[in-house]
């Protein structure tokens, strides 16, 4: 493994900017790839990070996968292009995944096994100019175990510190069920985002919060208003937002027109989405956009 | 009565939907363009824009105090004609009669006998959990039903006609309501649809209020195979062809609502006509899944059971939002929950072949 020396002026991390060798695929210290800051160089412009955030099992790596195809597939009036093959490849698990009618395995803890996407946009209401944006695909068991021992999980820390928009998702189904699951981990982790951004109590966090009610296709309630659906089965994620961020909206979407089951074993009973039927995904992101 | 294998493109004697003329021009493509910019015209038209009302109600109807003119106005013509005998003394019987049964040439097409494979597995290439059926002649509606017939339903009491649906759904006819619970589809509001989308497809609606619609009009839905068979095809011949989709073998997007489509919501019923089955049937792919009356049994790669929380009930042919291509053919083979009400769920009748 090559190290840092004066004759091989070291590489910052484009995620934790700690120094790493030319030649690192990988940052020695927060694991993300280093292929992102070679692309950020050759395209001579900063890189926007979005990131996509919530529980374990939310469906971030289906939701996330989704929206790149879409946009490589020019969705509304959007233009994406990827930079790289590693860009391609979470769509790619994704797409392949859902067309053969199964979920995608979850996305491990270690943070060098996630998925990045690199990608150049062009958005039309944005007068068509071109700018970088950089989303991984975090998994939820880190983004939960860093979110209850702050620092154990740097990548994560330094990624939303460095994020200047984040999609939240929260299982509508699971919170319509009455279980306060959902609402108790979007709390912790704005709370935690609140502390990140190490705001003063009397001023509120200004980073676009895209609050996405997902699953919602098996909660059709919370497509019909968002907002509603949040004050009455989210409450407490309601009031953190009222009161500490200053830019949040509420959304409703779902990747699976319908869903069923298969029991594995009783106590092992698997998701099957029986097809694929995109709904509010491209929305919270270009929400995002327009508030940046 | 003679029903016309290719269904005539011209409008039925009573009552007609009003259709738009629709030029004719050579050439497969510049055809297929035609109708989806048609598509999309009537969709963007149809569409409520920023600051706009969002819900412009549909006009009510003034229906005839007579029994049998009502039922030629509310086009039951099926159930006009299953009903002759009780209407024989009736004044003007034989002029409705003529009429309902022209309309019913109109609409519904007639589908020979034919073969179809159901892939009874998730995984459609797996052999072993193919099923070989021969189906019987029948027919089937050129169009998916619309919110303006759906209307006619909803105005005529439907939903507390007990006679149409199944005594165990009777405890859940109070949850069939619409935006400001009266009793309609769930998208519709204070029991009327969107004016501007009279000539979509109804959505919203489950299995049980699709089977009582079709009841109501004499008609009943297809069975999967049935739908399978009209877009599939695959009548008796020597060459056995299989079509997997209506207009041929490859997908084209032109021929279709689905989300490639890039229209982003249901098209009017009479769209896409160059994706027409053969004997004229219109989007059996794509704009909204079809009930069938048919349950959904399928099995994982290991011959697990699928099951959904409640019974499912089959839906075909994809929707407007039906995002990978294969999941919008003649042979995939999908379900839904049948007292789910979604926007992309929709249906079309059926009958047997008189």
């Amino acid at each position: 493994m090559s190290t840092v020396t004066e004759e091989t002026p070291a590489v910052g991390c484009l995620i934790c900017e700690a120094p790493n060798p030319p030649d690192a695929a990988i940052c020695a210290n927060c694991s993300a790839p280093m292929a992102l800051i070679h692309d950020s160089v050759a395209q001579a412009r900063e890189p926007r990070i979005i990131s996509i955030i919530g529980d374990s099992n939310v469906g971030k790596t289906v939701y996330l996968g989704m929206l790149l195809d879409m946009l490589a597939r020019r969705v509304g009036d959007f233009e994406a292009i990827p930079k790289g093959a590693y860009s391609v490849h979470l769509q790619q698990n994704v797409v392949g995944h859902l067309a053969a009618r199964m979920f995608p395995p979850k996305t491990p803890m270690e943070a060098d096994q996630w998925y990045w996407a690199y990608y150049q946009i062009a958005y039309r209401s944005k007068g068509k100019a071109w700018f970088d944006l950089i989303m991984p695909d975090m998994a939820g068991e880190a983004l939960a175990a860093e979110i209850d021992a702050p620092r154990s999980h740097g990548v994560i820390r330094s990624l939303l510190h460095k994020c200047e928009g984040a999609i939240l998702l929260v299982d509508a189904a699971v919170a319509a069920q009455g279980s306060a699951g959902p609402d108790f981990f979007a709390l912790k982790l704005l709370s935690y985002m609140d502390n990140v951004f190490a705001v003063k109590r009397d001023e509120r966090v200004k980073m676009p919060v895209a609050v996405v009610l997902c699953k919602a296709d098996c909660c059709p309630v919370a497509f019909d208003d968002p907002r509603i659906f949040a004050e009455t089965n989210l409450n407490r994620l309601w009031n953190i937002c009222d009161s500490r961020f200053a830019n949040v909206e509420f959304f409703a979407a779902s990747s699976v027109g319908s869903l069923g089951y298969v029991a594995h074993n009783p106590q092992h009973i698997v998701s099957v989405p029986l097809h694929a039927a995109p709904r509010g995904i491209v929305e919270p992101f270009e929400w995002i956009l327009e508030q940046l | 009565m003679a029903i016309n294998f290719f269904t005539r493109k011209s409008a039925p004697a009573t009552a007609p939907p009003e259709r738009k003329a629709v030029e004719v021009v050579p050439g497969r493509s510049g055809a297929a363009k035609r109708s989806q910019n048609r598509a999309i015209v009537a969709l963007r038209s149809a569409r409520p824009s920023k600051g706009e009302a969002p819900h412009e109600p549909a006009e009510r109807s003034a229906y005839d105090s007579d029994p049998l003119r009502r039922m030629l106005q509310q086009r039951r013509y099926a159930a006009i004609l299953d009903e002759r005998s009780r209407w024989q003394a009736h004044a003007e019987a034989g002029r409705i009669f003529a009429q309902a049964s022209e309309a019913r040439e109109q609409e519904m097409a007639l589908v020979p006998a034919g073969a179809v494979t159901l892939s009874m597995s998730l995984d459609e290439t797996n052999g072993d959990q193919e099923r070989e059926l021969e189906v019987a002649p029948f027919t089937i509606a050129v169009h998916p039903v619309t919110n303006e017939r759906f209307q006619a339903f909803v105005d005529a009491g439907g939903y507390d006609e007990l006679d149409l649906w199944p005594r165990d759904i009777w405890p859940h006819l109070i949850e069939f309501v619409d935006q400001t619970n009266v009793a309609a589809p769930r998208y519709w509001r204070q029991g009327r649809h969107e004016k501007r989308l009279r000539d979509h497809p109804v959505v919203g609606v489950s299995w049980y209020e699709a089977a009582a619609y079709a009841r109501w009009v004499g008609l009943r839905l297809p069975t999967e195979m049935e739908w399978q068979m009209s877009a599939s095809w695959r009548i008796r011949s020597e060459a056995d062809l299989v079509r997997r989709f209506p207009w041929g073998d490859a997908m084209d997007r032109t021929r279709c609502n689905i989300w490639g489509a890039g229209l982003g919501g249901t098209a009017p019923v009479d769209a896409f006509e160059t994706g027409a089955a053969p004997n004229n049937v219109l989007q059996l792919i794509g704009n909204v899944w079809e009930w069938c009356d048919s349950d959904f049994e399928i099995v994982d790669q290991e011959n697990r059971a699928v099951f959904g929380e409640m019974p499912m009930k089959c839906v075909r042919g994809g929707a407007f939002d039906t995002y990978f291509e294969v999941q919008a053919s003649s042979s995939f083979r999908s379900g839904h929950v049948a007292l789910g009400r979604t926007h992309n769920v929709g249906f079309r009748c059926g009958a047997d072949a008189p």
